[in-house]
């Protein structure tokens, strides 16, 4: 055990006195992880409209408490609006030219009809609750908004959709307090969130944001704890054996099986704490997301509750657990350094796929799925996310890790002809 | 002090790198184990060394079983090779500091030993420099400090000289002496009969993966009726080499 932690401790001493080696692994997978995530909705973005600039939502005849309520609220203010009037509008429609520029990129219009052509958009609100006040149950409103986008462009119809639930649902439940008059001072008001707390605004995104979250950090996750300990089972056990220290090390008289406790423990220990970074990492990138880009991939609101944080925490180093022991299995089943590092990267391919399988997949995993060493890490942090969670899943998930890693290093010693005793 | 009986190796199942090798070899002596590339040395030495299993056949060393005391074994041993790479990002201090706390070296007799080893081989200088900084005798200087750090009474060096210059060659054969002469068993493999010469007590020849003659170099070459030892081995190689090997 002595020489296990003194074999441990000089791992971790050997990666933190080279800023190279810890900057590789602890930095630069998470600030790629944020790259590609942020990245993505700004390129989809540019792409689509040929600018990194707000999102264009077109306004015709945008009623006074829509332009008040849009001054008022911080989340309407991520898009970039354009007024327009009714008759602006209509020339423009009859010319499909400048129809077809005008929606080109990703525009979204949005047109606000009274019913009648008359009256107001405000006005025929605001008739609609004094009609309720007087007891017309059967009160309706001719009032509509139409949402118009390019139906060939995937980011206008995303951000139409992104637009009618982030602004126009919380205006249209506005409108009570602002047209409805006496109506509203009755006490038919409904329920409004304090906008202020941050908290608040977090848990009104969560179920959404940790649903968008579930398709995506889990394969990230375990595509970057793959990376990590391949990483150092490449430098701790591949370029030592090349180099031959590996036969200076297990010449002592220390225990082969202390030799890879150390070793295997110093890599968890490192890739567990990068992976730990990484997550927070991915929390902060949600919470900082406040304009949620139809496109993001990270969604604002992610949040999980202790107990899931928990579980997610837990699978990450019995999963780097497995994982490394398959990379020394590997070292240990080729000669040549060039043939160990191909063969090293190949599984990458593997945790690309499983990471698209599940950002597209609809369903829930099967039970088998939890019985699969290392993809069963990517179904529970996937349930953790979904809020799915359940306590057989995690005793599956870490037993079936851990005794398939414990047989594969069993193998490598039958493989390599160590002595039993070591 | 080393006794090998009826080794045996194979990688796979058709071929057999070494076959049936036995000798004995006692305090105070330098063996040599002779050979061409690929004659099955550096297997051997590390099946002598306890880093891999023979197939079949048993090592004792200083009447110990490798399956039973193992880390009593390697207190004893001491293993050397020129293909030895250190760690690069480390310095020869640390890396002197780490074995011989592997080692069980009390702390005050590890400065001892360090500042004498370091003494020895002109290391003090560069103890605080990273490996990857210092140049090739300098780096076998300090895989030998570091691999002796122990004091074993058994050295099992294998192709003590190769790619060195020949001033750290020189020094290198000249310590192997002084081991010698302290008592010690060395075990060593080389494929230059000048080191052979020069070195051991006594020699084995290996032609693909069998001990084909023994004895000291003088016996050999008598043996031989040749010249030189040089002389002696080809005549010893070419009678005993099969080309389909």
């Amino acid at each position: 055990m002595k020489k296990a932690l003194l074999i441990f401790r000089w791992e971790l001493n050997k990666i933190f006195s080279n800023w190279h080696k810890t900057v590789t692994l602890f930095l630069l997978p998470a600030v790629l992880m944020m790259l590609a995530l942020n990245v993505f909705p700004l390129l989809i973005n540019y792409m689509s409209t040929g600018s990194f600039s707000k999102k264009p939502i077109v306004l015709v005849s945008a009623p006074t408490s829509f332009r008040d309520y849009v001054n008022e609220t911080a989340d309407a203010n991520v898009y970039s609006y354009s007024y327009m009037s009714y008759g602006e509008f209509s020339e423009i429609y009859r010319d499909k030219n400048r129809l077809k520029d005008l929606m080109q990129g990703g525009t979204v219009l949005c047109f606000f009809a009274p019913g009648n052509n008359d009256d107001s958009f405000d006005n025929a609100v605001s008739d609609y609750y004094q009609k309720l006040l007087k007891g017309e149950k059967d009160a309706q409103s001719k009032a509509i908004i139409y949402l118009g986008f390019d139906i060939n462009s995937l980011s206008g119809g995303l951000r139409a959709q992104q637009f009618r639930q982030g602004v126009l649902e919380s205006y249209q439940n506005s409108l009570i307090d602002r047209l409805g008059g006496d109506y509203a001072a009755i006490g038919s008001n409904l329920f409004s969130t304090d906008s202020f707390n941050p908290v608040t605004k977090l848990m009104d995104n969560r179920t959404t944001a940790d649903n968008s979250a579930a398709k995506i950090v889990p394969g990230m996750l375990l595509i970057m704890m793959y990376y990590c300990a391949y990483s150092l089972v490449s430098d701790m056990f591949a370029s030592e054996k090349e180099r031959g220290f590996w036969s200076k090390l297990i010449m002592t008289p220390v225990s082969s099986s202390a030799i890879f406790a150390g070793k295997i423990a110093a890599i968890i220990v490192i890739v567990s704490g990068a992976t730990y970074l990484t997550t927070l990492l991915l929390f902060l990138s949600s919470w900082v997301n406040t304009g949620n880009d139809a496109m993001s991939l990270l969604p604002f609101g992610m949040m999980l509750t202790p107990t899931e944080l928990i579980i997610v925490f837990l699978t990450v180093p019995f999963t780097v657990f497995v994982m490394t022991a398959a990379c020394i299995s590997t070292v240990f089943s080729l000669n040549k350094l060039q043939d160990i590092t191909i063969n090293l990267q190949l599984p990458l391919v593997l945790f690309l796929g499983d990471f698209f399988l599940q950002m597209f997949r609809g369903t829930r995993p099967m039970t088998l799925e939890y019985f699969i060493p290392m993809h069963n890490s990517l179904a529970l942090i996937s349930d953790a996310y979904m809020a799915q969670e359940k306590l057989w899943h995690v005793i599956v998930v870490l037993a079936v890790n851990t005794a398939t890693a414990l047989l594969v290093i069993r193998s490598v010693y039958k493989k390599e002809g160590l002595y039993d005793n070591r | 002090m080393i006794t090998v009986k009826d080794i045996h190796k194979s990688y796979t199942k058709d071929t057999e790198t070494i076959k049936g090798v036995s000798f004995e070899i006692g305090k105070g002596t330098i063996f040599g184990l002779l050979g061409p590339n690929g004659a099955g040395k550096t297997t051997l030495m590390q099946i002598i060394a306890t880093l891999m299993k023979p197939t079949s056949g048993t090592v004792e060393i200083a009447g110990m079983s490798p399956d039973k005391d193992l880390l009593k074994i390697h207190k004893l041993l001491g293993f050397l090779t020129t293909e030895i790479k250190l760690d690069p990002v480390s310095t020869p201090d640390r890396l002197f500091d780490f074995f011989a706390e592997l080692y069980d070296i009390p702390k005050d007799e590890i400065k001892n030993r360090k500042e004498k080893a370091f003494a020895r081989f002109g290391i003090t200088p560069f103890a605080g420099r990273r490996i990857s900084e210092l140049s090739t005798g300098m780096k076998q200087k300090i895989s030998i400090a570091i691999s002796l750090l122990h004091e074993p009474p058994i050295i099992i060096f294998d192709e003590p000289t190769n790619g060195l210059d020949i001033l750290t060659s020189r020094q290198v054969t000249d310590y192997l002496k002084e081991l010698r002469n302290e008592g010690r068993c060395i075990i060593l493999s080389t494929h230059i009969f000048s080191v052979a010469e020069e070195l051991c007590d006594e020699v084995a020849v290996l032609v693909d993966g069998k001990i084909v003659a023994q004895g000291t170099v003088d016996e050999l070459t008598a043996l031989t009726g040749e010249k030189n030892f040089e002389d002696a081995f080809f005549k010893i190689y070419v009678e005993n080499h099969k080309e389909d090997q």
